[in-house]
């Protein structure tokens, strides 16, 4: 359910071709205001084509889209001064001006005063730590600086909804914290966000609500838990030793499983990947190893279950 | 009002962008003059006999093109700048940032230009103060506000072609072969580096349609045949349905090619 129930963003039966391709096919996305809506899909998937339409720079074959109440059309200000974008890429900006100048001109075109323009500008810079380059020309920013130049752009005219694309994908952790860290600040104040991302493991934790597409289908849309829910791990690498600090063999390891799984070894001749069949508990067989002289000293799922659930809706998990 | 109000925010970002390239803006003008030396020199060979009056007085050559070269580079800027300026915005990634802003598709076609109908007027007029003085060109002083005010009325008629060609970046990305072919025909027959009469009869009878000529001829008026305010009233009133026919073009091609890019979905492709 929304945190405060009422919707922002209104995405219904959207569908879009492009010639022979169904890029979109009957969409529908609904996204409320103090929510992180993740959009998660491999390429080709349709997640940036749906992203151009909710941001009014494209038109959907068939279907609606509303933002804060007000229909998208070609022609519609009302909608396009509710939404804003953080683009993925870095070319957005006049780089032979300074940040300030740049944020000053898009805060204009909002309907901005000049003064106003300059003090909302401050504000935003000031609100993504880039204070102190605000005068310098954003052709020397950094690529992570111009990520947050993009985001205090973004939060210039408090959008109702706030569509990132892939914004973090090609930052360094830190870099990619910052920018998480002002979305979240941006939906606490009140705006919807619509987030699109390959990194799958960044919506844990982060974004309330994932809806996964594949070939233009939402193959799934609920809470990360759900998403989660989906699948039932079965593949394990654990690392293991002997009282006597000798590592086991796979033939010991698959003595004590007992038919329940098989073992493959690795390199390391600490580590094995586990795959136990169906029905088998994890627990189950930790004791039997332990019955069995072997200590686990650290057992991690093999792939993260976020990313078995995503290869499994996305229709690659067969071959993972 | 409020569009109106953004048009400002334009003219302040390309003014600072083009002060950030400052050696651009010194060898701009240095292009000028050279462009003023070399003709002079061409004006040795000129019969001057070949050249119309104005005011019942005959020009020099230097006189004669120096208006020419004024307005032409008027043109060949004011269109071209149209034009770039969609291209660039499309080049630097920004097309599509401004496409969401709360803007109407004619504030953004204004805006992409109001530095450059502000600053090539500007432009222009001080070449030909530099010129009359550099080069002793005698010119009518008092004709230098008649000249301006032709050059204002030419704005709105380049304008809506620049818009049309921008139209036509949108559409087809490299247009500018085809604006640089239209700015070409445009100073061909405009008679600013050559009188109308010495073109074939039939190309004579088209160029007497061309509005850079007709702005041309009642600039030269002002300039060296003394015609004053009135003397421009007529051109006025030429220009002015052009302009009308122009700006309605312009804002039409631009329009459906937005719309076809949102529908394609192909705006920032370049």
């Amino acid at each position: 359910m929304p945190p405060d129930g009422s919707l922002a963003l209104e995405v219904s039966q959207v569908s879009r071709r492009f010639g022979a391709l169904q890029a979109l096919d009957q969409v529908t996305i609904k996204v409320a205001r103090q929510q992180i809506h993740a959009l998660l899909g491999p390429n080709g998937a349709g997640k940036t084509t749906l992203l151009r339409i909710v941001t009014g720079l494209l038109q959907p074959d068939s279907g609606e889209v509303t933002a804060a109440g007000v229909a998208a059309g070609p022609d519609s200000r009302e909608y396009r001064k509710a939404i804003a974008m953080v683009p993925s890429g870095d070319r957005t900006f006049y780089l032979r001006i300074s940040g300030l100048e740049n944020l000053a001109f898009f805060a204009r075109l909002d309907g901005r005063n000049r003064r106003d323009s300059l003090q909302r500008a401050r504000k935003c810079l000031e609100a993504v730590g880039l204070t102190e380059a605000a005068d310098r020309r954003v052709g020397v920013y950094s690529h992570g600086m111009q990520k947050r130049l993009a985001m205090a752009r973004a939060l210039l005219g408090s959008p109702s909804v706030l569509v990132v694309d892939e914004a973090t994908h090609d930052l360094d952790p830190e870099g990619a914290r910052r920018i998480r860290a002002l979305v979240v600040q941006a939906a606490e104040r009140g705006a919807a966000v619509l987030w699109a991302t390959q990194r799958l493991e960044e919506v844990k934790g982060f974004a309330q609500v994932v809806t996964v597409l594949r070939s233009g289908r939402v193959r799934f849309s609920g809470s990360v838990p759900e998403l989660l829910a989906t699948v039932e791990l079965r593949r394990f690498l654990l690392r293991v030793r002997t009282g006597s600090n000798v590592p086991p063999t796979a033939d010991q390891l698959a003595a004590a499983l007992a038919q329940r799984g098989s073992v493959q070894a690795t390199p390391d001749v600490e580590h094995f990947i586990v795959t136990l069949e169906d029905e088998v508990l994890l627990g189950d067989v930790m004791n039997d190893l332990g019955a069995h002289g072997i200590q686990v000293v650290a057992c991690q799922e093999e792939r993260s279950q976020l990313e078995e659930a995503f290869l499994r809706l996305t229709g690659d998990g067969e071959q993972a | 009002m409020e569009e109106l109000r953004k048009l400002p925010a334009f003219f302040r970002r390309d003014l600072l962008v083009l002060l950030s390239y400052k050696t651009a803006v010194w060898t701009d003008w240095i292009g000028l003059l050279i462009n003023l030396v070399t003709f002079s020199f061409v004006g040795r060979l000129v019969d001057p006999s070949r050249l119309p009056q104005f005011g019942g007085s005959r020009a020099t050559y230097l006189q004669f093109v120096a208006v020419g070269i004024a307005t032409s580079g008027f043109v060949q800027v004011a269109l071209g700048q149209v034009m770039a300026a969609v291209r660039n915005e499309q080049l630097m990634g920004t097309l599509e940032a401004l496409m969401m802003t709360p803007s109407a598709p004619a504030t953004l076609q204004l805006g992409f230009v109001t530095f450059d109908m502000v600053y090539v007027p500007f432009r222009t007029s001080l070449f030909l103060v530099m010129a009359h003085f550099l080069f002793h060109l005698g010119f009518d002083l008092s004709g230098f506000g008649p000249a301006a005010a032709v050059m204002l009325a030419l704005i709105p008629v380049v304008w809506g072609l620049g818009v049309v060609s921008a139209a036509g970046v949108l559409t087809f990305r490299r247009g500018g072969a085809v604006t640089g072919f239209a700015g070409a025909a445009l100073t061909m027959t405009s008679g600013a580096y050559f009188p109308l009469d010495v073109l074939p009869n039939w190309l004579e009878a088209v160029a007497r349609l061309n509005p850079v000529a007709i702005a041309l001829g009642a600039a030269r008026n002002a300039l060296l045949g003394h015609a004053g305010w009135s003397g421009i009233v007529p051109t006025l009133l030429k220009l002015a349905p052009m302009a009308a026919i122009s700006l309605l073009a312009g804002g039409l091609a631009f329009r459906l090619a937005l719309r076809r890019e949102r529908r394609l979905g192909t705006l920032g492709l370049y």
